[in-house]
Order: C-alpha cells, then sequence, then structure tokens
C-alpha cells in the first residue's frame, strides 16, 4: 500500500480523555424541520486529522457547524443531545458563543476575505478580543502568516487589500486568519474545491503540517484527497455516522458495504 | 411532421414580430423621453442663461396716426394730450421682434377698435445711460450733468473721484453714528429711565454734546445728498439721484465684447451672492440658496442615522415574520404619500403640538408670540427628513443585501458579536449605500416646494438662519428656498419678463444642483456595485 504519510494511529475506541479533543453524544439536529443529523456519537482525537466524508446534503457540513454553532444562524435550528470540547459542554446555556468560536478557528469553502488590507485580515480576530498592541498584533499576525505558508508571498504588501490576492493565496490566508487566534481545532469546510489541483496539494501539505499545533476536521468530496491526508476518516450518510475509523483501514477494506460503495463511486 | 414546422415556423414568425415590435416600442419610449427630458433642460437652460447677458436699449415711440378723436371718446383724454409717448426699454430682443411683439401686445389692449391702435417704433437709444442704484431699480436715461454743491459738471470724468468723496463722507457718518451718537443716546435714555432732572449739569452736557454730533451728521448728511447725477427719461423730464445711492452706470448699447463678457460674470455673481432686490425682479438668490443648503444639511443629519438604523433593524436584526414585513410595506408607501401631507403634517404635529409645548415651557414669558411655535427651519427639516426617511432606508437596505452573507458569517467564526460584525464589516461596507440614499434624498428635498411652503419657507426673509447674534444658529427662524422662491416669483409676477428669466435662471440652478447631486449618487452607487462585484 503506497501511503504519502507516516502516520501512528489507535483504533477509534482506544482514545482515552485526555486524547479526545470533541466528544458528541447522542446528536440530532433538525434545520427548517428536516431531520438532518440522526443519533451522531463520535469522538474525534486531539492533534489528528479527521476527514468528514459522504454525499452532498449528508449532513457533514451541519455536524462542522455544530461544533462552533454556525448552525444557530439557520431560521427553525433545534438540536439535542451533546457537544464536548475540551471537557465543555458547549451547549451549555453559560458557555460564551464568541469566545468558544475564538478556540474554533473556521474555514469555508469559498475564500471569504474582507475587504480590507491582508494585514487587517489576519488581525481581525485579535482586534475584536481587544488587543491593541501594535507589536503583538505584528508579532502575531507574521506568525500566523508563517504557519499558513503565505507570508514569503505577502511580507512586502501586507497593507495591500487582500482581495489582490489570488484563489489560494486568499484561501490561505483565510487559514491564517483562524491561526491568527491560536484556535485548538481547525474545521475546514471542503477548503479546496475551489482550487486546482496544484493549489490544492500545498494546503493539502499545509493542512498535515498545522495538525501538529490544532486538532483538524476537514469535510471533503475527494476521496484521494480524504485517504492522502486524514488520520481518521468517518462516513456520514443520509444524517447518520455509518463508519468511522482510521483512514488506511476504511479506505483499504470497509466494514459496511455502504462505505464501500461510497469510496468506490459506487453511488454518490 | 408537416405540421409540427408549420407551428415552429408561425411561432418563430410570432417572436420574430414580438421581438420587432418591442424593439420599436423601446426605441419610441426612450426617444421620447430623452428628447422631452432635453427639451425641458434646454427650454429652462436658454430662459435662464438670458438672465445673464446684456441687454440693448431701446427707444419706444407709440404714435396716434390719423384719429379721428370725436370717433374715440375713451381715449380721446390721452390722444389730445400727446400725440406721441416714447419711453427707453432694455430687451434682450432684436429690434424687429420686439417691434411686432409690442405691436402684437396693443392690438390684444386694443381689441376691437381696430382704427385706434397706435403704431410702434423702436430704434436703439444708443447715448442712453443704465443707471443702478443700491436698491437695484434700474433708470434708463441720457446723461444730463453731474452736480457737485453748486458747481455742475456735463463730463462723467469726474464721477469715479467724486464717488470716493461721497463713499469717504459715508464712512465719517458711519463713524459718527456709531461711536458717538448710539452711546450718547443710551447715555441720555438712562437718564431719562432714572428720573434725573434735565436741569442737572450732566444731563445737559450729554444734551449739548448729543446736539452737537446730530448738526455734524445732519450736514454731512446735506453734503452727500448734494452730490448728485442727472439723466433724462425719454418723456424729456430730468431727474436726479444722490451719487451715494449709484452702484453701476454705464451705456448699455456700447459694451466691447470683453464688457459684455466681464457684465455677465458680474450678473452670475450678483445672482450667486445678493439679496433679491425690487419685489424679487433683480439682485440674486442668495439666501434662497443659504437656506436650501442648511435646510437640507440639518435634514441629513437628522435622516442618516435614522434611515441607515431602520434599515440595519430590518434587514440585520428584524426576524422574518408578519411584522416586519408590515414595516417594510409600510416604508414602502411612506415614499408613495403625496409631500403637502408631508406638509400638513408637519404644520399640525411639529409646529402647533411639538413647537407649542416647547414654547410654553421654554419661552412661556414671550407668549402669546411664539418662538418655536411657527413654521421655521427646525421643523422645516424634520418634515423633509420625514418625508426623505424611506428614500434613505430603501437605499441603505439595498446597500446591506448586496453584502455577501459569508463575510459576516466569517466574522462570526471568528468570534466577533453580531453587533461587532455590523461595525466592523457591514457598516463599512455599506456606507456608499447609505451616501447613496442621503444624496437622493437631499435632491429630493431640494427640489420640494408644497410642505416647504406650509413648515417654513417663505418668499423673503429679512434675516439669515445664521447670523452674528447669540445662539447663532436661529433653527426657529423662516428662511428662503429655492423652489418656494420660484414659485411664489413665477406665479405672482407674471406681468414682467425680466422678473420671468430671474425665475428661470433660478429654475436652472435648481436643476443644475439636483442634477450634480443625481449624478453622483449614480455614480457612488455604480462604484459600489463593482467593489461587490469583486467580492462574489
Amino acid at each position: 500500500m503506497f501511503k504519502l504519510f507516516e502516520r501512528e494511529v489507535l483504533s477509534v475506541n482506544e482514545f482515552s480523555k485526555t486524547q479526545t479533543s470533541i466528544n458528541v453524544k447522542d446528536l440530532n439536529v433538525w434545520l427548517n424541520n428536516k431531520h438532518v443529523l440522526k443519533d451522531i456519537n463520535i469522538r474525534i482525537p486531539k492533534n489528528k486529522i479527521t476527514a468528514l466524508i459522504g454525499q452532498s446534503g449528508c449532513g457533514k457540513t451541519t455536524l462542522l457547524n455544530s461544533f462552533n454553532r454556525m448552525n444557530e444562524f439557520i431560521p427553525s435550528h433545534k438540536m439535542t443531545g451533546e457537544v464536548w470540547i475540551n471537557d465543555r459542554d458547549i451547549y451549555d446555556k453559560r458557555e460564551r458563543v464568541s469566545r468558544l468560536r475564538t478556540q474554533i478557528g473556521m474555514v469555508f469553502q469559498r475564500p471569504n476575505p474582507f475587504p480590507m488590507s491582508i494585514y487587517d485580515n489576519v488581525s481581525f480576530g485579535l482586534k475584536i478580543q481587544g488587543e491593541k498592541n501594535r507589536r503583538m498584533l505584528d508579532d502575531s499576525v507574521q506568525k500566523a502568516l508563517k504557519k499558513a505558508a503565505l507570508w514569503e508571498e505577502v511580507r512586502d504588501r501586507l497593507f495591500d487589500s487582500a482581495l489582490t490576492l489570488s484563489g489560494g493565496q486568499q484561501q490561505r490566508l483565510m487559514i491564517a486568519r483562524a491561526l491568527a487566534l491560536e484556535p485548538s481545532i481547525l474545521l475546514l469546510d471542503e477548503p479546496t474545491s475551489a482550487l486546482d489541483p496544484l493549489t490544492t496539494l500545498y494546503i493539502e501539505e499545509l493542512i498535515v503540517e498545522l495538525k501538529k499545533q490544532c486538532t483538524v476536521l476537514v469535510v471533503t468530496h475527494n476521496m484521494q484527497q480524504a485517504a492522502r491526508v486524514s488520520d481518521y476518516s468517518a462516513f456520514i450518510h443520509m444524517g447518520e455516522l455509518v463508519e468511522y475509523s482510521d483512514s488506511d483501514s476504511l479506505f483499504t477494506m470497509p466494514n459496511k458495504q455502504q462505505t464501500e460503495d461510497y469510496i468506490t463511486g459506487r453511488y454518490g | 411532421m408537416a405540421s409540427y414546422i408549420k407551428s415552429q415556423q408561425s411561432k418563430d414568425f410570432l417572436s420574430v414580430f414580438n421581438h420587432a415590435l418591442f424593439k420599436v416600442l423601446v426605441i419610441t419610449a426612450s426617444g421620447i423621453l430623452i428628447s422631452v427630458l432635453l427639451g425641458i433642460v434646454l427650454f429652462i437652460g436658454f430662459q435662464g442663461v438670458r438672465y445673464f447677458l446684456p441687454m440693448q436699449a431701446y427707444t419706444i415711440t407709440t404714435s396716434f396716426e390719423g384719429i379721428d378723436t370725436t370717433e374715440n371718446q375713451g381715449i380721446s383724454a390721452q390722444t389730445n394730450q400727446s400725440m406721441l409717448a416714447s419711453e427707453y426699454l432694455l430687451s434682450h430682443q432684436a429690434k424687429e421682434s420686439l417691434r411686432t411683439s409690442l405691436q402684437q401686445k396693443l392690438v390684444e389692449q386694443y381689441a376691437g377698435q381696430q382704427s385706434a391702435i397706435p403704431s410702434v417704433t423702436v430704434v436703439l437709444a444708443n447715448n442712453v445711460y443704465l443707471l443702478t442704484t443700491n436698491s437695484g431699480q434700474k433708470i434708463l436715461g441720457e446723461f444730463v450733468s453731474i452736480n457737485e454743491n453748486n458747481s455742475t459738471l456735463t463730463s462723467l470724468s469726474s464721477l469715479p473721484k467724486l464717488q470716493t468723496t461721497v463713499m469717504r463722507l459715508q464712512q465719517n457718518l458711519n463713524d459718527i453714528q456709531l461711536q458717538q451718537l448710539t452711546p450718547l443716546h443710551q447715555d441720555i435714555y438712562r437718564l431719562e429711565q432714572t428720573d434725573v432732572n434735565q436741569n442737572t449739569p450732566l444731563f445737559q452736557k450729554k444734551l449739548s454734546e448729543f446736539n452737537h454730533w446730530q448738526a455734524n451728521a445732519n450736514s454731512i448728511t446735506e453734503q452727500i445728498e448734494s452730490y448728485t447725477i442727472k439723466l433724462k427719461l425719454a418723456n424729456q423730464n430730468v431727474v436726479s439721484y444722490p451719487i451715494s445711492q449709484l452702484q453701476d452706470l454705464y451705456q448699455p448699447n456700447s459694451l466691447s465684447f470683453w464688457q459684455s463678457i466681464g457684465y455677465t460674470l458680474n450678473q452670475i455673481y450678483i445672482f450667486l451672492t445678493d439679496f433679491p432686490k425690487q419685489a424679487a425682479t433683480s439682485g440674486g438668490v442668495f439666501p434662497a440658496i443659504f437656506g436650501t443648503l442648511l435646510m437640507v444639511i440639518i435634514m441629513a443629519l437628522l435622516v442618516t442615522p435614522f434611515g441607515a438604523i431602520s434599515a440595519i433593524y430590518l434587514h440585520e436584526y428584524a426576524p422574518n415574520n408578519r411584522l416586519t414585513s408590515i414595516i417594510r410595506v409600510s416604508v414602502s408607501n411612506m415614499a408613495a404619500v403625496p409631500s403637502v401631507v408631508y406638509g400638513v403634517f408637519g404644520l399640525g404635529f411639529f409646529v402647533y403640538v411639538l413647537g407649542g409645548s416647547i414654547d410654553k415651557l421654554l419661552y412661556s414669558d414671550e407668549l402669546p408670540s411664539p418662538t418655536f411655535g411657527t413654521p421655521g427651519l427646525l421643523w422645516a427639516s424634520l418634515t423633509m427628513g420625514i418625508l426623505t426617511l424611506p428614500v434613505v432606508i430603501v437605499a441603505t437596505e439595498e446597500g446591506l443585501s448586496r453584502i455577501p452573507n459569508n463575510l459576516r458569517m466569517g466574522a462570526l467564526a471568528l468570534g466577533a458579536t453580531k453587533f461587532e460584525v455590523i461595525k466592523k464589516v457591514v457598516l463599512p461596507m455599506a456606507s456608499p449605500g447609505i451616501l447613496t440614499g442621503v444624496i437622493l434624498a437631499v435632491a429630493r428635498a431640494a427640489g420640494e416646494v408644497a410642505p416647504l411652503i406650509l413648515v417654513g419657507a417663505v418668499k423673503f426673509a429679512p434675516t439669515l438662519p445664521i447670523d452674528g447674534d447669540f445662539p447663532f444658529i436661529h433653527l426657529e427662524r423662516q428662511f428662503m428656498h429655492l423652489g418656494v422662491f420660484i414659485y411664489d416669483g413665477a406665479f405672482h409676477n407674471q406681468t414682467e419678463s425680466q422678473v420671468a428669466s430671474l425665475m428661470f435662471a433660478t429654475c436652472m440652478l435648481l436643476l443644475v444642483i439636483v442634477l450634480i447631486l443625481n449624478i453622483s449618487a449614480i455614480l457612488l452607487r455604480n462604484k459600489l456595485r463593482n467593489q461587490y462585484e469583486r467580492l462574489e
């Protein structure tokens, strides 16, 4: 079996409490009176890359969004169950949503830079947090851009509009913008679907680098990408978690017929 | 198969026909629109520009030739007295067309008495001077002489020297009045108030001082009045005008090209900076420009925050329910309410209810004469603010809806609260939209007339709403407005052709202001659109 990246893996049932980053218990979500997620139970390991795969509309993005409570902007949103992140119930009434979201970075399918300079885009989250010290901001921006492998390309034009960057650069800027807040979890919602293959490869390498600092969750339609990049993979079908295991076993010898059909392209 | 082809053909034929018909309709409609707009602009422009051009002086002579006075009893007295009547006239028209139009007027005047119609001759009056007084009065006449005390000069060459002399005298008179007479008068008034006997030495001293300065002032006034200029009118009467009243004196028929341009520039300058004179027949429209600008500025200051906050509430916060749609429908309907209704509302609510209450609470010692309980600048601005609120709300909402939602999501995902998202991301991007709305609102308010007549705009305001007296901005004062000025002037002074062209010039000014505002709104909106297209 050809492997691009070396990895150490545990079985998904073996994570101890300290190795778990996100713990989802009996999660049900209804959006617009549609039952989107059904009884999801999943443990996401710390500092690993977990891929969520499945058909369009199966509920992958909804699951991702329920980790930073972005579903709440959809009208008639309803949920039951619990989501524990770093031993805190994020749906607890005492939890401050804006604080939660600073700890969980998110990158969207299409780059959405603010119409401001590159610098202002990266420092946006910190400024919202009330950080005013110019040197602290400068340092954080530089660090975040370096982590996102964008520093070398933009160091001379930090104060140009972010809209002047190319698509791949913009997506890396979005990753830098999320990383500037030093989140413990990074949610990537089909981060490469709008990019060309070469840029995609570049971003994939970046994602693998990132797991040193944080837990990465990536939603993708690209099976090769999921196999290449992720340590663990979860296959979701019609709102149900069908199979969840380390990526090697899921992509080489899936346990369920549904999973095999999907990854071999028999449906979806 | 054949029938299918046939039906297909007829369909094609129909669609081509429809297409052609549609094209013709579009071309016709746009042609009509453009020609109407051009027609209005050209007509107003032509009539308005004429106001600034120099005019020719003519001698108009009406003569009654071959009139049998016994048959026309009605006018016999007049015809017996003078068979000839002549006057000087300033006109833009060429000689022949002026004669025709005057003759036409006489024909209308003497309708039914064909034999009594006098004939008109028009001759260029080349050696006639046009004298303009400080109060805007214009007199045409031949120059006779300048009088200085007792000497008479028959040449105009010493006029500038005399004018400076008169100006110096005027300055002296002003100094005496301000520095001597006014304080003395106040002192005497104070002494009278405190019941000091008129025979006390102090009182006597003050009185004698006052008399001394008063006599001085009188002699200077006499001196000033002794400088006069004499003109002979067309009816051979000689009239004299004090040189102190003289603003301008020139021969209208012998202006060189550069002098004509100077005259035009001077007219434009006067038009923009002077007060209306001679019952709005000459002078300028400065107070109307000033009043209009001040009114729209106050209105913009009021309507911008209200409109923007309402639009942000409706677009960003309001739940998608029945109440919100009722509010939205109400906003759209507000834009359709006739403006005079707003005027009546402003008069009833702002002026009488609000203004009346303010007077009772804060200015009770001045009642029954009202301070705020009467039409004024503040109430006009408020009324126009309500009138233009829907414009701002709709434009701002359009600006808000053009901001891509994923930007809001991106900011929220970075831990911003909803308020922070609006403050940091949405508002900066929506500000050109808000500005567009405000500009359109200002253009609307600058052109309104009906509500303004009810809530504070007047045809002539003696004072500007801003002056040197505390508190400098007098929001309770009535003010002048370009639209109201046109309405009043055009309807109440129909006879004078000169007035008509002042009104046309004001129309042109208003048109230019509104055009500039609208064009800038359109440019801003296009810029905004391009900016958003790059984001999507």
